[in-house]
């Protein structure tokens, strides 16, 4: 059976300390932009760490999402793509191919997650930077949007490594660079087509909510929360 | 008042007519012929390298496998090109004094690898693994060509995306049996010629193919993110 990759993502475990975002930023080859251009709002993340501040100093309480591409099942994104470069893949991923792109940003603009994001620049890595490039993951270059994957790269060669033994693809082989990085366990990465998987009795939990779900995007990505009782 | 065009113009007009869009129909053709052919593809330009390498003199002459180079075909994305101590293998005892050699010995003993010139240059922004596709039954010649008919290396396909997709929407015209993968002289099956597989023999490529393709469980993979990533 063909494979639906889904996220879990359990905001009671997470601490915010952005690992996912640095593990994020190396596994893609994701560009710096500079501050000066990170203020006209051109900076890049694939994944991101909101904070959110409850009660007033000094009985605060933190509260952080970690928010990446929902891999919606209706993305909103896609059919507003003239040249079909945002498409939806056989296994559910809302694949951006960058040589098809032409850089119209509708997809942005119809994403409501705000996780696409445009190239300004050609990306630059200073000597000796350039040697922390992934090979796995093409550069892209001027005028493309570009988006989380699920690291579609590890996707790939966690199914050729099965193959290769001669089985099937087990849950828990495949982990993106955020969930492999996240060191409280927040982050959980499966196929939600396997019912023994753990992301899928994660995403039947009663403590599972979705982003903007009332939109009808309906994303893959679960977020876990405990309901607090004063 | 006498009329400004005469009765020709009409003739003209037509001509011009269907002549502009034959015009633009030749050049669209002329384009579409152009990004196919060899001049921009370079399919079948022997290509100079830093030795002039014979894999006709080595595959068909003394029939070393593929793998004995290309050592990590099955296991890797890459096929690999082969350390100067693999030729010195052999080549520290058979014309060991060819002047033809000196390169090869020069890079041993300096340490430094020789410089291939790449014949099979993919896009960047295309991810190709070939363990997989040994692994499926796709043979080295299906794409490579008679690479043992090859005093120096050609590229033998377009390795253009149509040319990819061809293939991976019908994979049962180009698959083989995984024990002849590595074959340079395999024939795929003909009228003339039988291939035997798991004790069943076939005259039908398409047939024997689709048996392969459901028994090696092959996909017909044709998703953007396959391969663009």
């Amino acid at each position: 059976m063909a494979h639906r990759w889904g996220m879990a993502v359990d905001l009671d475990r997470c601490t915010g300390c952005e690992a996912c975002v640095t593990a994020c930023r190396a596994e893609n080859n994701i560009p710096t932009v500079g501050d000066l251009q990170a203020s006209r709002g051109r900076a890049i993340h694939w994944i991101r760490v909101e904070r959110y501040f409850e009660g007033e100093f000094p009985d605060v309480k933190v509260n952080y999402r970690p928010v990446m591409c929902q891999q919606c099942d209706a993305a909103p994104c896609e059919p507003v793509c003239p040249t079909y470069a945002s498409h939806h893949n056989d296994e559910g991923l809302n694949a951006q191919v960058y040589n098809r792109c032409i850089g119209t940003r509708y997809c942005a603009n119809a994403c409501p997650y705000n996780v696409r994001f445009f190239d300004f620049f050609n990306p630059v890595w200073e000597k000796p930077m350039h040697l922390q490039l992934n090979p796995d993951v093409s550069l892209r270059e001027v005028g493309v949007m570009e988006k989380c994957t699920f690291c579609v790269q590890r996707i790939a060669a966690g199914k050729d490594a099965a193959a290769a033994d001669k089985r099937e693809v087990k849950d828990g082989d495949i982990k993106p660079a955020c969930v492999q990085g996240c060191p409280s366990k927040a982050l959980v990465f499966g196929d939600l087509n396997d019912p023994e998987s753990e992301v899928s009795r994660l995403a039947e939990s009663p403590r599972g909510t979705k982003l903007l779900e009332d939109l009808g995007t309906a994303p893959k990505v679960t977020y876990l929360q405990g309901v607090e009782h004063a | 008042m006498s009329q400004i065009f005469p009765r020709s113009a009409n003739t003209i007009s037509r001509v011009s007519i269907v002549g502009a869009v034959l015009l633009i129909g030749l050049l669209l053709g002329l384009v579409y012929e152009l990004g196919a052919s060899p001049w921009v593809t370079r399919q079948y330009v022997a290509r100079e390298q830093p030795i002039q390498f014979s894999h006709e003199r080595h595959v068909a002459g003394n029939g070393i496998d593929c793998r004995y180079c290309h050592t990590s075909v099955e296991q890797s994305r890459f096929a690999g090109i082969p350390p100067t101590k693999t030729c010195m293998n052999c080549h520290s005892q058979i014309f060991s004094n060819a002047p033809f050699l000196e390169p090869v010995r020069a890079s041993f003993n300096s340490n430094k690898p020789l410089r291939w010139t790449r014949v099979h240059d993919l896009p960047d922004f295309v991810y190709f693994d070939h363990s997989i596709h040994v692994s499926k039954g796709v043979g080295c010649t299906t794409c490579h060509g008679q690479v043992d008919r090859m005093p120096l290396m050609w590229q033998n396909s377009t390795l253009q995306m149509a040319w990819c997709l061809d293939c991976h929407r019908n994979p049962e015209r180009n698959v083989r049996p995984r024990s002849e993968v590595f074959s340079v002289s395999y024939q795929p099956p003909s009228s003339q010629h039988e291939v035997t597989v798991n004790g069943k023999t076939f005259t039908d490529q398409v047939e024997m193919g689709k048996a392969l393709v459901a028994e090696y469980q092959i996909q017909k993979l044709t998703s953007c993110s396959t391969c663009h990533r």
